[in-house]
């Protein structure tokens, strides 16, 4: 790996880390929500709702196919997974958000373990194929159960988030509980690609045989990332069903986990902010072209395609990425006394 | 006595893993050559049957005609797609990079975007439907054989596999294109020492892998009576499923999963709803993942 270039204490300018994470948690949950209701817009709720929720799955792959080098092509399945144990739960047995979110997130987690217990021995492109063909039974599956999950048709009329008798009805609410989910959710990523957890990981990615001689569990590893990647997904998923309160197995589809992959690449494989960045950018640049057509798709294979060619290390590379974090937020490199931990 | 349904759903699964296994062998093609995956090969496949189509619709010429059309289209698609998102990405040649797994995940990457553009921009252009195919081309004439009934078209893409299975064994073994498209696949860094052209070799590959697949792609379109622009997802998935099964770099291999994908698949519809076919491709795939690593036809490949 790149991260060589560990800057030196005092190189650039930093922000106290306490400042840094203040900053970002106002912008999420101040300055985007006075933004959005100063332009008075319902709608531009729903697209950050839907960015915020882009943001966790994104995220989410990064630590497997960024972090471990794993490339997965069927995350959407797990995704799927997610919403539809949430929109069963709410609807059959009515069980409140506070249930259905950690469930789904349980079920996507323990069937993404499940699945990576036979598949993780395989290597490079086998593992991408393995992926890809679990993501297609999981819409096979969610299509064809039709007793179970309602087939084609969809689950209509998912509950909306209620949380110990409050319901957020206003597009402000709900996005305020999306953006709560996604931020724990972005802090236990980031502690989980910025630990020796991660950096097993990125010694897993260069060469697992050698990590492996150096005495990590390279499989167990591997399993753990992809159980907690999965887990995230069905968070997400669940987000989705209460939020969208209807869902189909076609949202589901091999095209949504490479839509969530053009997002990671674009942003930098491997880097936990690129992955945002890159969410954020292939959710909200498709809104704003929408008046010129229904072009989505198109700007986002664009997108993709010109980011591999110029920009191959993608928006925000893993090595300035991991830098980047390392000054601002980052305790121990603030030249703090307190206990050595990290990447020395 | 075999059940007549059952022998019935044999044939129609043949048809199907022959149109598999078309497509199979452009992929096995390009990536016993570049080592890398070609997503876009669904595409081709695409484009090939929309050729052939306002051929069909514009002129009216006859079959023979529209699959040589088709084949010069499927070929110039193949350069062009080489060009766009393989060629590129090429730049660095030395070894290392040659066996990065990045520059691998890039070409991958490139050309599934490159197809969900091309898929994307034919949607836009000609909709999403069905197009109108023109009543006489479609290859659905019944006839029967004993107590099966086949159509014309069983027969002409049955036919028409064959002879391209044989030009192409042919143009593999006793020409000097086929000769270095051998060397490249082989070791890239060798066939560039021993003088071979890597480019026109990759270029060559990509051409004729292409043409396979743009002809299945008109085939089965006046087989079916389907052409829209989202028709080579599923047949590209499943020739991959058969590539991977045959051990990614055999040619008969990839035949041979093709064609008991497609007689699995047909089969499967004795015994469960038609929506579940697609279940048993993808078990194929996980559990000959799992138990062969290799591929049920590949011989060890280095570890990558």
């Amino acid at each position: 790996m790149s991260a060589a270039s560990v800057p030196e204490r005092g190189d650039h300018p930093t922000l106290p880390p306490a400042f840094a994470k203040a900053l970002l948690a106002l912008i999420l949950f101040v300055a985007v929500p006075a933004t959005l209701s100063g332009i008075g817009g319902g709608y531009l709720y729903q697209i950050a709702t839907t960015a915020l929720i882009f943001v966790i799955l994104a995220a989410s792959l990064n630590l497997v196919t960024g972090t471990a080098g794993l490339l997965s092509l069927g995350h959407a399945g797990f995704y799927g997974i997610g919403a539809y144990v949430a929109a069963l739960l709410s609807t059959r047995l009515g069980a409140s958000f506070l249930v259905t979110l950690p469930a789904a997130g349980a079920v996507a987690g323990a069937i993404g373990t499940l699945v990576a217990l036979p598949t993780m021995r395989l290597v490079s492109i086998y593992f991408a194929v393995a992926t890809l063909g679990i993501g297609e039974m999981i819409y096979v599956t969610l299509l064809n159960w039709t007793d179970f999950t309602r087939g084609p048709m969809g689950i209509r009329s998912i509950p909306d988030i209620e949380m110990l008798g409050w319901e957020p009805h206003s597009p402000m609410q709900q996005y305020l509980v999306v953006a709560s989910v996604a931020a724990v959710s972005l802090w236990v990523l980031s502690r989980l690609t910025h630990s020796y957890f991660g950096n097993a990981l990125r010694a897993v990615r260069e060469d697992d045989q050698c990590a492996s001689a150096m005495g990590l569990n390279v499989v167990h590893l591997k399993i753990v990332a992809f159980g907690a990647s999965c887990c995230f997904a069905g968070i997400a998923g669940a987000l989705l069903a209460h939020t969208a309160n209807f869902i189909s197995p076609d949202q589901f589809q091999f095209g949504e986990s490479i839509n969530i992959l053009a997002m990671v690449v674009v942003g930098g494989l491997g880097s936990l902010p690129g992955a945002v960045i890159g969410a954020l950018l292939l959710v909200i640049l498709p809104e704003a072209l929408r008046s010129v057509g229904d072009f989505r798709m198109i700007a986002i294979g664009s997108i993709m395609f010109f980011s591999i060619l110029l920009l191959p290390k993608g928006l925000l590379g893993e090595a300035s990425a991991l830098s980047l974090l390392r000054r601002q937020f980052g305790e121990a490199w603030s030249g703090r006394p307190g206990p050595p931990v990290g990447w020395r | 006595m075999l059940d007549v349904y059952l022998a019935q759903q044999i044939v129609n699964g043949l048809s199907i893993g022959l149109v598999y296994a078309l497509m199979a062998i452009g992929f096995t093609l390009i990536f016993g050559v570049l080592n890398v995956v070609n997503f876009a090969h669904g595409e081709v496949y695409m484009i090939g049957a929309f050729a052939g189509l306002m051929l069909i619709t514009a002129a009216a010429p006859p079959l023979l005609a529209v699959v040589v059309i088709v084949l010069t289209v499927g070929a110039a698609t193949g350069v062009g797609l080489e060009r766009l998102a393989f060629k590129p990405f090429r730049r660095f040649r030395d070894e290392a990079s040659l066996r990065s797994r990045a520059m691998r995940e890039a070409t991958l990457l490139s050309s599934l975007a490159v197809s969900i553009v091309t898929r994307e921009a034919m949607r836009q252009i000609f909709g999403s439907s069905m197009q109108t195919i023109p009543q006489g081309y479609l290859l659905q004439h019944p006839i029967r054989i004993g107590v099966l009934s086949i159509t014309d078209g069983d027969l002409i893409i049955f036919a028409s596999s064959v002879v391209m299975l044989v030009a192409l064994q042919f143009l593999l073994f006793r020409t000097r294109t086929g000769l270095s498209i051998r060397a490249v696949a082989n070791s890239p860094l060798g066939a560039q020492f021993v003088g071979i052209d890597t480019d026109r070799a990759i270029m060559a590959t990509f051409a004729i892998g292409s043409m396979l697949g743009a002809t299945a792609g008109i085939l089965v379109g006046l087989y079916t009576g389907t052409i829209t622009p989202q028709m080579g997802f599923a047949p590209g998935i499943k020739a991959f499923v058969a590539m991977v099964m045959g051990g990614l770099s055999s040619i008969p291999g990839a035949v041979i999963c093709a064609l008991f994908l497609g007689v699995a698949e047909s089969i499967t519809t004795e015994f469960l709803a038609s929506g579940w076919q697609d279940l048993v491709a993808y078990a194929f795939l996980i559990a000959t993942l799992v138990f062969f690593p290799q591929g049920l036809f590949g011989v060890g490949r280095e570890r990558a």
